[in-house]
């Protein structure tokens, strides 16, 4: 077991290593991204759909809300504000917008204002938002000035902008030209400035028509097709909360390399992390006495002279075969250099060649960088049709960064999928595979068992019909991570008891036993023989146990001395178990912190070489 | 195999004969040597607790407990039976030499058995091995023969021979014919005749140990020295992991789970040293907090707490608390949530670092019989099971999906983890397919398919279903691994010379295989041919940084402040490398990196600055004046700064002339506030305008407000003020 304990304990620093490769290169783009919503407040938004759905006006404070936490929890430092339009009060900077309140300026996401955000919802956000707002005139132009006067007061350095508007009237000015022109023209300039305006349009009877007034107003989709306008309008939740979402995070390649098939043939492409573990965020130290986060910084020091040590005074050894081994630190850097970073097609296989289990970190997504080299997206298009036509994938010898030892990876064509709205749900792309090497395998040694009877897999196949459904990835929340921030959350806000989070990976257990009714009873009934009671642990050592009547004591596990010598001097200390070493420990008088076997092999090695 | 322990004896013949070789050979000695030492090596990193007893053969000494009546003479035991160390191979490199005797190897073994009976007794092997490297030079005593063998397989020791020469002639050579290539050194035929007597007699002792395959275990050096030459790669012994696995609460199946494939890590870390002692005791590493202000206050960790970040704010949350309130869980669970399609769990969606296979308990065949039901059901139905996971109550639970894996000697559940929906990162990319300009020609398509054609790795064979796999990339080691070893095995033997250059045999195994390379060719010079690369240029990507940037102005009012004005016009520059002519949206700025630039005359950059201003005017609103007046300013700034006064002076004025006409009053109120004037002489030199001038400019205007109203004809015109510039 211990060794198992080892290997989780260990899993934080191994990731952190792997978290450098995987994310690191995320933010390599220096700047904050920022989003805007920009919300119609009239009356029309207010309304609430027919057998008690949900007003527009509610829909889009839910979705607010959800990006905000979720701003929170993956990414902090983009800034995002709420700007609402339509208002009957105005409330902005200057004060010089007329039916334009700032609700939230660009500013990080705190608690403060997911609750604030809260207060919107529902039936009372309604009357909330009536009694500090109201409805009145609309002006789309003093709105999206206003907006660009968010952008342009930030000190900081904006990487990505993005402002949705959530509306359901298509004709905000009903008709007026000159409000209508001018609305057009400080979109245009907002474009200019890099900011990309998306249509989030919402319900209304008669249908939203996006083409005589937003269709200027909205920034041009990346590509030429068609895709990037929505032509029809969310009137559920959850499409919304799927379009706000796809929005609302910036891609951002982790790294551009070329993808070389041959000599001089280099396609640029860009890798993606479109699934990374995400984890609570390391704590950060704060000063007791005001609660200010304090910097850590560690230098190394000579133990003696106790002057500080300069990177060309240290060296980095590992000890072999009782040996001590030395080398330069760009030694240690170089030995784990094979190549320049990269990709190099080596084959292709058949898909079928690609093991299930093969299987060692997440995959990432290839996507061609036109803007590197021109003419790659119309050969990575070609290889990504062949392959899927063909049904296989391409093999690559892969290094990801500066002295990264090389990895091999299965190149895996994802055709683009589409949903009825015309969303896109999968992206048209490679996803890369990591493949384990030699080293990665372990060898198992399989018990050997009778296999089952048809009969006793057919019952078990009843049992899996019963208990089908159907698998959604984004389906499963991380309960730890929820809780984690609904404890910040009643902190933050001095909250009586955080918020129960509903854990969602938690098996339904009274709803499967329903469903399985006699199923149950009647698979045990034909593998389990009578009295075989599977939650006993380990029945058969039991049993001996209980036939021999008192269960007998461990002996006691002790070495004579001179045998302990004989393996301190020999080195093979490491042949006895933990609880032999724990009782020499005692035996010696040896005190000892860990519990680790070489912990006390090394306590033990002081103690009896003296 | 993983978690065993064996006990080896290398016994190495160093008598005459063995340095004999023909010309331009190395000697049988020298081969024999660095099969060892390769040997050794592995063994050293490998870090195992096989232990290796070494005996020499053929010494001018004798050294051994059997040393009786002149019987086992010329046998040494070099070393006993222990773990290996550099000690080891220092003296196999330094003190293993040929020698001028000869000795029996069949003395030699039996010498190498009472060692390994003696030293392992009261220790638990799993494998005890002699292997035995000699040229057979010398007859051996077969007297006992029947005796050795018996003892040999009672004690359980397996055998190993390593000749110069091949121990069959390839036409008897059979199954493993491929693993020995052509070309290696005395065959059959150049041996003597106590050489082939003893090849007889090593047949004869491996036939009887294991009738099958013991000629299997005669190499020859050459092979063994390429085998040898990778190191080995890092086993763990499989940890087991029981539990059981539920369906509901009224089913359970008693499992036990066991890393099957994960990415391996080096054991050991490099660690810090002193350069000049190269004792870590030496180093020492420090962690100090401090605050945030100028003198970086140093403060004791015990004056911290903790805290975490929600969003903006930071929250005190103390360890405590934060053990109180965090996710609790019951433990250790491996709970069927449901069952689903296996194609709707996509391979790119596996998350970990792990697959984990999960097997009934060995002693348990109720176990087995239930958990191959479900296993066979899943298989059948093309179904996964979606389990909720939890290692212990300390690890946080995970959601997965349990593959069935149905195999010809065993069945399992491989268990991937899944992703939660916090870790997905939806992003959309734009259509290759529906987008005209870039999908491919149907030339072009064919010449990727002939691409394909020519790079398959998995090659049909017509008279055979096996499909033969000449790259697995599970077989290659992990060259990071290989190069890691190589390199300190370097520095331990070579201290103070250079590191290496990398085994070829490791770069090649990395390459593209050669019938690939060679096939893929012509197909490669089509596709060079069809699809034009052309990289973008480093212009290009100035372009780019801009976008990335943006272009309006982010942090002037901070730079502007600390006077930094040169800094904010380099910065300036990068963000707007593509200003190419005076926008709508910040007039002023673009004004400004337009002049610098230099790209456009002064002249013209002024005219589309006043062309903006006038648009702006036209406006009648405080917002379009307050930005009119940052241009103007601008418009001042830059001229005084180039010594041109002329352009600004003269539009000023006529400016001014136009605001009666213009109804423009409560503009020219701000600008007065600004105190915006005409550039004097004392500014510039070639102003026409003197200071007393320049400051009447504004403050005169009240009284000649009503002289200006007739004089504002000539000058109304916005389109004539443009034109003289």
């Amino acid at each position: 077991m211990a060794e198992w304990n080892a290997y989780y304990q260990n899993e934080d620093e191994d990731e952190e290593q792997e978290e450098g490769e995987q994310s690191g290169g995320d933010y390599k783009v220096t700047g904050r991204d920022s989003l805007v919503f920009l919300v119609d407040a009239s009356k029309e938004m207010f309304i609430k759909g027919e057998d008690g759905e949900p007003s527009n006006f509610d829909m889009t404070m839910q979705v607010v809300r959800s990006v905000y936490t979720s701003k929170i929890i993956s990414s902090h430092r983009d800034l995002v504000a709420l700007v609402f339009y339509g208002t009957e009060q105005s409330k902005n900077p200057r004060n010089s917008f007329k039916y334009v309140y700032v609700y939230h300026d660009l500013d990080e996401p705190g608690a403060k204002r997911v609750q604030e955000v809260d207060a919107l919802r529902g039936e009372k956000g309604a009357r909330l938002a009536a009694e500090t707002m109201g409805s009145g005139e609309t002006s789309l132009g003093d709105a999206l000035w206003c907006c660009a006067n968010l952008y342009s007061d930030i000190k900081l350095r904006l990487s990505h902008k993005r402002l949705m508007i959530f509306t359901c009237r298509d004709e905000p000015h009903r008709g007026d030209s000159a409000k209508d022109r001018q609305a057009r023209t400080k979109a245009s300039d907002l474009k200019e400035t890099g900011v990309i305006i998306d249509l989030m349009h919402l319900m209304k009877p008669g249908g939203f028509d996006v083409a005589p007034f937003f269709r200027d107003i909205v920034s041009q989709p990346e590509d030429e097709s068609e895709l990037g306008l929505h032509l029809e309008p969310c009137d559920k939740l959850e499409d919304l909360q799927k379009r706000v979402r796809a929005k609302e995070q910036k891609k951002r390649a982790m790294a551009r390399l070329n993808l070389c098939l041959g000599e001089g043939i280099n396609v640029a492409v860009g890798i993606y992390a479109t699934a990374v573990t995400a984890r609570k965020p390391a704590a950060i130290r704060l000063y007791r006495e005001t609660n200010e986060p304090v910097r850590s910084k560690t230098r190394t020091f000579h133990m003696q002279t106790g002057s500080l040590l300069l990177p060309s005074e240290i060296k980095k050894a590992q000890t072999y075969g009782k040996k001590q081994i030395v080398m330069e630190r760009d030694e240690v850097d170089s030995i784990k250099k094979f190549q320049d970073p990269g990709l190099y097609l080596i084959g292709f296989k058949p898909m079928e060649k690609l093991k299930t289990h093969h299987h060692i970190r997440p995959a990432v997504f290839l996507y061609p960088e036109e803007g590197e080299v021109k003419g790659s997206a119309c050969l990575f298009s070609a290889l990504l049709m062949k392959c899927s036509e063909r049904n296989v994938f391409a093999l690559c010898r892969c290094v990801s960064r500066r002295n990264y030892p090389p990895r091999f990876v299965a190149l895996v064509p994802q055709r683009e999928e589409v949903d009825e709205g015309k969303v896109q749900f999968t992206p048209p792309g490679f996803n890369v595979i990591y493949l384990p090497y030699a080293d990665d395998l372990r060898t198992l040694d399989p018990p050997q068992c009778p296999s089952a009877s048809q009969i006793q897999v057919d019952k078990m196949k009843e049992i899996v019909s019963k208990l089908r459904f159907k698998y959604r990835s984004e389906a499963f929340e991380n309960p730890v991570i929820q809780q984690h921030y609904r404890n910040l959350e009643a902190l933050a806000l001095d909250m009586m008891a955080p918020e129960d989070t509903e854990d969602l990976i938690m098996p339904k257990v009274d709803q499967i036993n329903h469903r399985l009714g006699p199923l149950a009873e009647e698979f045990k009934d034909l593998v389990y023989p009578a009295g075989y009671n599977p939650e006993s642990k380990s029945v058969a050592k039991r049993k001996t146990a209980i036939v021999g009547g008192v269960a007998e004591k461990k002996p006691k596990a002790e070495v004579p001395e001179d045998e302990l010598r004989a393996h301190v001097q020999n080195g093979t200390l490491g042949k006895l178990t933990v609880p032999v070493l724990k009782e020499a420990c005692k035996q010696f008088g040896v005190r000892t912190t860990g519990t680790k076997k070489q912990e006390l092999i090394d306590a033990l090695t002081t103690r009896l070489a003296a | 195999m993983a978690g065993t322990k064996s006990a080896l004896v290398l016994c190495m013949d160093v008598g005459f004969s063995m340095s004999n070789s023909a010309p331009g050979e190395e000697p049988p000695f020298e081969l024999a040597k660095k099969v060892i030492q390769k040997f050794v090596q592995r063994q050293v990193f490998a870090e195992n607790k096989d232990e290796l007893a070494l005996v020499l053969f053929g010494t001018d000494s004798t050294k051994n407990p059997l040393d009786r009546d002149g019987q086992y003479q010329n046998i040494t035991v070099h070393r006993h039976l222990m773990i290996p160390d550099f000690e080891l191979l220092e003296e196999i490199e330094n003190q293993v030499h040929p020698e001028s005797q000869q000795a029996d190897w069949m003395d030699a073994l039996v010498v190498c058995m009472d060692l390994l009976q003696t030293e392992t007794k009261g220790k638990k092997f799993d494998r005890l091995n002699v292997a035995l490297l000699t040229d057979l030079s010398t007859q051996a005593n077969q007297d006992h023969l029947d005796v050795i063998i018996e003892n040999l397989k009672q004690a359980g020791i397996t055998l190993q021979f390593f000749l110069p020469f091949p121990a069959e002639d390839d036409e008897e050579g059979g199954g493993d014919s491929d693993r020995r290539g052509p070309g290696h050194p005395g065959t059959g035929k150049g041996l003597s005749r106590e050489q082939k007597e003893s090849l007889d007699l090593v047949k004869h002792v491996m036939l009887s140990l294991d009738e099958e395959d013991g000629l299997d275990q005669v190499y020859t050096f050459r092979d063994a020295i390429e085998q040898l030459c990778m190191f080995k790669r890092i086993e763990r012994r499989p940890m087991a992991w029981p539990c059981q696995l539920t369906i509901g609460s009224c089913l359970s199946i008693r499992i036990v789970g066991y890393k099957a494939v994960t990415e391996e890590r080096l054991k050991k870390m490099w660690v810090t040293v002193d350069a000049q002692s190269n004792q870590k005791e030496d180093v020492k590493r420090e962690t100090v907090y401090c605050l945030d202000d100028d003198n970086e206050t140093e403060v004791k960790k015990d004056d911290t707490i903790q805290g975490f970040r929600y969003g903006s704010d930071i929250v005190p949350f103390s360890k405590v608390d934060q053990d109180q309130m965090k996710y609790k869980h019951d433990g250790k669970c491996f709970a069927v949530l449901g069952f689903t399609k296996q194609n709707l769990v996509r391979r790119h969606q596996f998350m970990g670092s792990q697959v984990v296979k999960m097997f009934a308990p060995k002693d348990d065949e109720h176990a087995g019989v239930a958990l191959s039901a479900l296993i066979r059901a899943l298989d059948e139905l093309q179904m996964v099971a979606i389990v909720r996971y939890a290692y212990d109550r300390r690890s946080n639970p995970q959601v997965g999906a349990a593959f069935p894996c149905v195999k010809q000697d065993y069945e399992c559940l491989m268990y991937v983890q899944l992703p939660f929906m916090e870790d997905l990162r939806q992003f959309t990319f734009p259509s290759l397919e529906n987008n005209k300009k870039l999908s491919p020609s149907d030339t072009q398509l064919s010449a990727v398919d002939s691409l394909i054609d020519s790079m398959m790795l998995v090659q049909k064979d017509d008279d055979d279903a096996d499909q033969k796999d000449i790259f697995k990339v599970h077989h290659i080691p992990n060259p990071a691994f290989q190069r890691h070893f190589q390199c300190l095995h370097h520095r331990a033997v070579n201290p103070g010379t250079p590191l290496p250059p990398m085994e070829p045999w490791l770069k090649a195994a990395l390459e593209r295989p050669d019938v690939i390379s060679e096939r893929c060719q012509a197909p490669l010079e089509e596709i060079k041919r069809k699809f034009p690369l052309i990289e973008v240029e480093k212009k290009k990507k100035l372009k780019t940084s801009a976008q990335i940037f943006g272009k309006d102005a982010e942090e002037p009012d901070a730079k502007k402040a600390k006077g930094d004005e040169e800094e904010d016009y380099n910065l300036a520059d990068i963000a707007e490398g593509s200003v190419t002519s005076v926008g709508s949206v910040d007039p002023a700025r673009d004004f400004r990196t337009l002049i610098k630039l230099k790209s456009l005359p002064f002249g013209e950059v002024c005219q589309q600055l006043t062309h903006r201003i006038e648009q702006l005017l036209s406006n009648k609103n405080t917002h379009y004046y307050m930005k009119s007046i940052t241009c103007i300013q601008a418009f001042r700034e830059q001229s005084v700064k180039l010594g041109n006064a002329d352009l600004y002076n003269s539009y000023l004025q006529s400016l001014k002339r136009s605001i009666p006409n213009r109804r423009l009053e409560v503009f020219w109120d701000l600008l007065v506030q600004d105190a915006i004037t005409l550039i004097s002489k004392d500014e510039v030199e070639g102003s026409t305008v003197s200071k007393n001038e320049a400051n009447q400019f504004l403050v005169v205007e009240e009284k000649k407000e009503e002289a200006a109203v007739p004089s504002a004809e000539d000058t109304g015109d916005v389109d004539d003020l443009l034109d003289m510039m």
